[in-house]
């Protein structure tokens, strides 16, 4: 025990945060609302799909995971005020045009015969990007003053990998031919062209740029 | 995807069979069914087909919570951010999840009570309300009138399993039955929000969930008396969110759907007997 009065230092030797992180309030309100839309477009589908698929074990994992993306929509909008967002609407937006088409690709499966590719666009394309963003937020961003968006996206990232995990287990036993692995392989390819063009779930620098690195981080500074 | 998806395009695997809840009500031998004089109606185990009507019911239970599901699910699809409040979006996704574990819950039940998948035949009558082009019908029609069904037949399932014996039955019901006094409760409260300036809209709302409450009153399927099967759960529906006069208006329309059920039953019997 310490002697009463005795100072301490205010972060322990194992407490390694720092100040800043990569970017400011400003790009992270920015991405913020980026997610926000990507998840409210994710579990619309989800939920439109439930009435498509004639199996019953994917009909019930989609009607779960509806929830889960709806969730992670909510937590999104309620983070967008306490980054100076008042008006939740306004960055609740795609990064660019290369998204929507690549979020219509996405969603556009609507045959009772076309699980794989539902499945695909969801658990090989678009989920992973997800993934990949989140993760780089969260290694990005300071764990001090972002910390209210870094623990967002500890549960949020939970929920995708589980999920994710979860999808591709239904993937693999629904691929049973040469021919569904070529159809499932089609589809993947061109929706990673899409999603290639658009950059990733934030746009360009979804996940970070190298050569810019410095940049962001004096603006990191300055904002944050 | 289309916005809207019509009932003919739901999708099912080979194990279910369609049927028509008009074509079940029509069947002449309806007529012969309803001369005979079998007591309570209410669903106690001591009737000889106690067993085989509540594996029944629980089949009709697990095709309705698909197409709740289906029908939530549409819900968060079908409509533009524009169109419906974006926390009314939560709400029906959270729906899905619910009624997602509602079938699971149901197909384990099913299996334990001795049934399978495809044993009785679906109806889809749930899911053509729960398709309507006005996410406003889809409330009262599902919320709160379907899922009003699903209180009360929960609420008479649960209780066969207490009296019947059967805990496993009586704790899934009771789990359910939670949830549902949820949804309801959910569709009463969006009903006032979205019609607090709109008076008009609210009363025609709420004639639609008059009609589908008639339709799913099944000509004394539900009721108070013991000539039907589902009794009305007034505690629980008081939970979520029905006034003393909205049970006993609802009351009055199950025995107005009796009474028009035994009118057309006795003229069946006419005919069927050249009267």
């Amino acid at each position: 025990m310490t002697a009463s009065g005795a100072p301490r230092p205010a972060f322990a030797p194992w407490d390694r945060r720092e100040l800043p992180g990569l970017f400011g309030v400003v790009e992270s309100a920015r991405r913020v609302g980026n997610y926000k839309w990507i998840e409210m477009r994710l579990f619309e589908a989800l939920g439109g799909w439930v009435a498509t698929v004639p199996e019953l074990d994917v009909k019930f994992v989609l009607g779960r995971q509806c929830y889960h993306h709806a969730w992670h929509a909510e937590l999104w909008n309620k983070r967008l005020p306490e980054l100076r967002e008042m008006n939740t609407e306004r960055l609740t937006e795609p990064p660019n045009e290369e998204m929507v088409k690549f979020v219509d690709a996405v969603r556009d499966p609507e045959a009772p015969e076309l699980t794989i590719e539902k499945l695909v666009g969801v658990y090989r394309v678009l989920i992973p990007r997800k993934v990949a963003a989140y993760t780089f937020h969260m290694n990005a961003t300071s764990r001090i003053t972002d910390a209210p968006t870094i623990r967002s996206l500890g549960f949020i990232l939970q929920d995708e990998m589980e999920d994710w995990r979860e999808g591709e287990m239904l993937l693999q036993s629904l691929i049973q031919t040469p021919e569904e692995v070529e159809r499932a392989s089609r589809r993947q390819q061109a929706l990673e062209d899409l999603i290639r063009s658009a950059g990733g779930i934030t746009g360009p620098g979804t996940l970070g740029n190298p050569e810019g690195q410095a940049d962001e981080a004096a603006e990191g500074v300055s904002v944050g | 995807m289309k916005k809207i998806l019509p009932v003919e395009e739901l999708a099912r695997d080979s194990r279910f069979v369609r049927a028509r809840i008009e074509d079940a009500i029509s069947d002449p031998r309806q007529a012969k069914v309803s001369e005979r004089n079998t007591g309570s109606a209410r669903l106690e185990p001591a009737r000889p087909a106690a067993a085989d009507r509540a594996r029944q019911l629980m089949h009709g239970i697990f095709v309705g919570e698909i197409q709740a599901l289906e029908g939530a699910g549409r819900t968060t699809f079908d409509f533009d951010d524009d169109e419906i409040p974006f926390q009314l979006k939560l709400d029906m996704a959270r729906q899905c999840w619910d009624e997602s574990r509602h079938c699971e819950i149901s197909v384990k039940l099913s299996e334990h009570m001795g049934s399978e998948i495809g044993e009785f035949t679906e109806a889809t009558f749930l899911y053509e309300a729960a398709c309507a082009p006005d996410a406003l019908l889809r409330l009262t029609g599902v919320n709160r009138a379907l899922e009003g069904l699903a209180i009360d037949v929960f609420n008479t399932m649960k209780e066969f399993g207490d009296v019947s014996g059967d805990p496993v039955l009586a704790a899934c019901e009771d789990w359910m039955l939670a949830d549902e006094v949820t949804h309801v409760k959910m569709g009463s409260d969006w009903l006032r929000r979205l019609t607090e300036n709109d008076p008009e809209r609210r009363e025609r709302a709420l004639e639609f969930q008059r009609t589908v409450d008639k339709l799913f009153s099944l000509g004394g399927f539900r009721g108070e008396t013991d000539e039907n099967p589902i009794q009305l759960a007034r505690k629980f529906r008081e939970m979520a969110g029905f006034s003393t006069e909205e049970i006993d208006d609802l009351s009055e329309v199950a025995t107005e759907a009796q009474e028009e059920a035994r009118a057309a039953a006795d003229a069946l019997h006419g005919v069927a007997s050249g009267d």
